[in-house]
């Protein structure tokens, strides 16, 4: 237990929400709406929580993960160069690739929610929460030591 | 005859009254299977120097994948629609052309991967469906009344003939059945029967029929008269080139390229007829046109290499062309004819044809003129990035029409109903997301895993390696880690082989007698090597670069890559141009001072043993060295050059004198006198003289000083054998350095070459005294030398006769501790073939062997 456990805590448990909250969106909440609310209300209701949400990653999320990201990365003695060498260095270069890709894939969510596209912004959100969970499958991949 | 408006495909249907239907809804999946190794054969392109053998899989993915799964499917349908025949059961069709993608899946796997023998089974099965095509044709056109168009069958039967001896041949050389020469012969009887023959003969057949309705014109009267004054021509003329190549008769395999010309040039007289009618002004038209300009371009140039190279060297002369003929030719004559065909095929409705139809010419000039710009430049000698923009316009010519195909294809099985209809965003998201995730993990997982091994370089190493007879030689290299290694490899074989590292390093298709230098990056991990020739690699031409220290530890692994452990094969054929050293010892020169220079050559590559050639250490750039002969008294003033790339003495036994200054080690570039007096008669050795002298004269440097005993008789014939021990494998390589210094050498030889003798045998005559001299070289074997079927009647060893001619006695074996010299004389009763052997019945059989042929005197 040094200071590092906790960084790396703060840096897993926010990963933890952003991608258990949006499969819980997804697989939970979306369902239930669709079910049990009107065009409207459910209009209004997924609304309200995709703000929220995208509240959350901008405001909380996203300077959690780079933060303590660039911390981590710093910690193990990660360069700009050593991220081009197979194993560590490249995984983790892919993972933050991948990142950026969600991070796009979220932000054309939003924009397309915004301009009334709303296939574009299905296909957006789920491309996002897939890609999500590949960088959650590319972070285990990380070699451990 | 009256000319007759024909239209095979591509008639629109007349109105919009007419029912939605399909034509023949396997065609439709049978087209997307060609449409499937068109985009393999793309692919294959693209991945290039990626795959066990680059070249031959692209030409097989797209010859015996697309195009020949092409032929099958269109000369069915041809043969039923020309002769207005009952369309047989289609279960029929599909279990011939299943079989056949089978059959190719697996020869293209058996010789890329696996053992030849799937490849072979596949090659049977291949002539097997082809065979069973051509019967169902036969059986179509008897069943159905007599027409104009039943000429057409008779080609592609013919055509079908072709591909099964080209099957046969090929299933004979993916079983690896005659090597050198003759593999070459069959490779290049494979490919012209197959171009030639099941490609050019069905191209022929179909465009009588086709190249009109392409251009929508009539067909020429002449038709018939053409085309069966075509096939008389081109079927025998097929027939004397692949059985002059074959058998190697140049003239005939001419005269049958030259017949088989003759009979396209005949056929296309009314194709031509059709063009003056009608200019083309569709992409198909043009398509189809090209192709067939560049079928005869390629018949051209084939023509002159078959009448200016001996057949031995037509495949390798064939294969800068062969680009051409797959693209221009081939791919050309099968994207006009889909071009033209997929729409009618496909059918669903007139609008759905227009808009099929519309949707493949999509910008059909620029593809063309892309095509058949980059299509000579995969054949011209131009600068590399000249032949890598050809492919470039040549693939992505292909690869749009392979798009615009398959839209068609996804278009028809889709049912036309009017509106749009988008897949699921939730599909999408999931497909774009897992995509996504794919491509970052084949990042992460790239270049192996681990933290990177930087090896530094820490020297620097050459190694010769001989590509011949099935092998790679030396099999194992062995090296510190770090070494940069420079491979300079030669092919000694009689045909093509290259060799190709995994770390990408490779180099071109040597042929004969060709070298390439191949430098690596330094030695960190073991390296495997293989040559990418179809089939070579699983029959034993591969080899293993591997970093000592780093052994596997599992000791059957290192047996499995130590293939140089295994025996020599002396019963090989040594390398075109061989000489054997000339055991032949000349009589002492005149006077009593003799003056000799002796220089080192340390980087000379000779022939040890049959087909293996590795470098060697010698003086004066032989194994033995010069012979130096005297009598006893004579001065021998030896000027002592090192011309080689490391420190090198000399050591006469024959001299006496303190060892200290004439013996001593000199470095490259110096030179040394030494001078003695031959004090004793007798066959002495001198060597090199510089630790560690083991591998000084394990590695060739050692020959024989002769001082002839004052009494020394005439004899009719006089030879000399040194005899030595054979350790293969780079000089002072650690692998060599273990086995000399474990006692277990690969072979021995007699003058430098195990077995050499036995290739190019020693002369005499029967009744002749001939005197056979003898030094033991070693380092650390002697010899037992018995000539089988002749007792020897005199033997001199070291400075005393044992036994005299005169004696009753008589000698079987003349025997030398290392370093020891003497002679033994025998007189061979008869005519004959004799043995001369180490009598360590070993040494003998691992190449202390050699033979007298005694003839009649």
């Amino acid at each position: 237990m040094t200071w590092w456990t906790v960084v790396r805590f703060a840096h897993v448990l926010s990963a933890a929400l952003w991608v258990g909250g949006q499969l819980t969106v997804s697989l939970v909440l979306l369902p239930l709406a669709r079910r049990l609310l009107d065009v409207e209300r459910r209009g209004q209701v997924l609304r309200a929580v995709g703000r929220r949400f995208g509240m959350f990653t901008g405001a909380v999320f996203l300077p959690v993960q780079l933060g303590t990201g660039v911390a981590l990365a710093w910690h193990k003695g990660v360069t700009w160069a050593s991220l081009a060498e197979p194993g560590y260095g490249r995984i983790l270069a892919a993972k933050l690739l991948l990142f950026c890709a969600v991070m796009v894939a979220a932000a054309l969510h939003g924009w397309a929610t915004g301009a009334k596209r709303p296939g574009l912004a299905r296909t957006m959100a789920v491309t996002a929460l897939v890609g999500s969970v590949g960088v959650v499958l590319l972070a285990t991949a990380l070699p451990a030591t | 005859m009256t000319p007759v408006e024909i239209s095979i495909g591509k008639r629109p249907p007349s109105g919009p009254s007419e029912p939605v239907r399909r034509r023949a809804p396997w065609h439709l999946r049978a087209n997307a299977l060609v449409v499937a190794w068109l985009g393999l054969t793309v692919a294959t392109a693209l991945a290039g120097e990626g795959l066990p053998a680059p070249r031959w899989l692209l030409i097989h993915v797209f010859l015996l994948g697309a195009v020949t799964t092409a032929i099958l499917i269109w000369s069915e349908h041809f043969t039923v629609v020309l002769l207005r025949a009952q369309t047989p059961d289609p279960r029929l069709g599909l279990t011939r052309l299943g079989l056949l993608n089978a059959a190719t899946v697996a020869v293209l796997y058996g010789v890329a991967a696996g053992p030849a023998t799937i490849a072979v089974g596949g090659a049977a099965v291949v002539v097997a469906v082809v065979l069973w095509h051509a019967v169902a044709l036969v059986r179509l056109a008897r069943r159905a009344l007599p027409g104009r168009f039943s000429h057409v069958v008779a080609w592609y039967v013919c055509a079908a003939g072709a591909l099964a001896a080209g099957g046969v041949l090929g299933g004979l050389l993916a079983a690896q059945a005659g090597g050198g020469v003759l593999h070459e012969r069959t490779q290049a009887a494979h490919a012209e029967v197959n171009l030639f023959g099941w490609v050019g003969l069905t191209v022929l057949g179909t465009l009588f029929t086709l190249w009109p309705t392409v251009l929508r014109t009539r067909l020429s009267e002449r038709t018939r008269r053409a085309s069966a004054m075509g096939l008389r021509l081109t079927v025998p003329g097929l027939t004397l080139l692949t059985g002059g190549l074959l058998v190697d008769l140049r003239w005939v395999a001419a005269a049958g390229l030259v017949t088989y010309a003759a009979g396209t040039a005949a056929a296309l007289v009314p194709l031509v007829e059709a063009v003056r009618a009608r200019r083309p002004h569709t992409g198909a038209a043009w398509t189809l046109g090209a192709g067939v300009v560049w079928f005869e371009i390629a018949l051209v140039v084939n023509a002159v290499i078959v009448v200016t190279r001996p057949t031995g060297e037509v495949a390798g002369a064939l294969e800068p062309l062969l680009p051409l003929v797959l693209a221009g030719f081939v791919a050309q004559v099968l994207l006009g004819s889909l071009l033209h065909l997929l729409p009618a095929v496909l059918g669903g409705g007139p609008a759905r044809f227009k808009e099929n139809a519309a949707t493949l010419e999509r910008g059909w000039t620029v593809r063309l003129a892309a095509f058949n710009l980059g299509a000579p430049l995969l054949a011209l000698p131009v600068p590399r990035p000249l032949t890598l923009l050809g492919w470039a316009l040549v693939l992505a010519s292909g690869a749009a029409f392979v798009v615009l195909a398959a839209v068609t294809l996804l278009r028809a099985a889709t049912p036309a109903t009017p509106g749009v209809r988008r897949p699921s965003p939730v599909l999408a998201g999931v497909t774009a997301g897992c995509l996504l995730t794919a491509a970052a993990v084949v990042v992460a997982v790239s270049g192996g895993s681990g933290p990177a091994t930087t090896v530094v370089a820490t020297g620097a190493k050459t190694v010769e390696v001989t590509l011949s007879g099935m092998r790679v030689r030396p099999s194992v290299i062995e090296a510190a880690p770090g070494t940069v290694l420079t491979l300079r490899v030669t092919n000694t074989d009689a045909q093509r082989h290259d060799l190709r590292l995994a770390t990408g390093e490779r180099t071109p298709l040597l042929a004969a007698g060709q070298s390439a230098t191949l430098t690596l990056k330094p030695l960190g991990e073991a390296v495997d090597g293989w040559c990418t020739v179809a089939g070579h690699r699983a029959a034993g031409m591969t080899m293993r670069i591997v970093p000592t220290g780093t052994q596997p530890e599992a000791g059957t692994e290192h047996k499995e890559h130590g293939g140089m452990m295994s025996p020599l094969d002396l019963a090989a054929p040594m390398s075109p141009g061989w000489k054997p050293y000339d055991a032949t010892l000349r009589p002492a020169p005149g006077g009593s001072e003799h003056a000799v220079e002796i220089r080192v050559d340390d980087r000379v590559v000779r022939e040890v043993a049959p087909g293996v050639r590795q470098r060697v250490w010698t003086f004066n750039g032989t194994v033995p060295g010069p012979v130096l002969r005297g009598r006893v008294g004579d001065v021998f003033t030896v000027t002592f050059v090192n011309g080689g790339s490391m420190g090198h003495g000399i050591d006469f036994h024959a001299g006496a004198t303190a060892p200290d200054g004439p013996m001593r080690t000199i470095q490259p570039g110096e030179r040394l006198v030494y001078r003695f007096r031959a004090d004793y008669a007798g066959a002495w050795l001198y060597h090199c003289s510089t630790m560690p002298m083991s591998q000084h004269i394990a590695n060739g440097m050692y020959g024989a000083v002769i001082i002839d005993p004052p009494d020394l008789a005439r004899a009719d014939r006089e030879y000399l054998l040194v005899s030595g021990e054979l350790y293969l494998g780079e000089p002072g390589s650690d692998a060599q350095v273990v086995k000399l210094r474990e006692g277990r050498p690969d072979g021995w030889m007699f003058n430098g070459t195990a077995a050499g003798y036995d290739h190019a045998p020693l002369e005499a005559k029967a009744g002749e005294r001939v005197r056979i001299w003898a030094v033991a070289a070693g380092p650390n074997s002697g010899t037992a030398l018995h000539v089988v079927g002749a007792p020897f009647d005199t033997v001199y060893e070291e400075g005393a006769y044992r036994l005299r001619a005169d004696d009753p006695g008589g000698a079987q074996v003349l025997d030398l501790a290392p370093a020891q010299g003497g002679f033994a004389e025998l007189v061979f009763p008869e005519p004959g073939t004799y043995p001369v052997v180490d009598h360590l019945m070993r040494n003998a059989e691992g190449g202390a062997h050699g033979l007298f042929r005694v003839g009649v005197r």
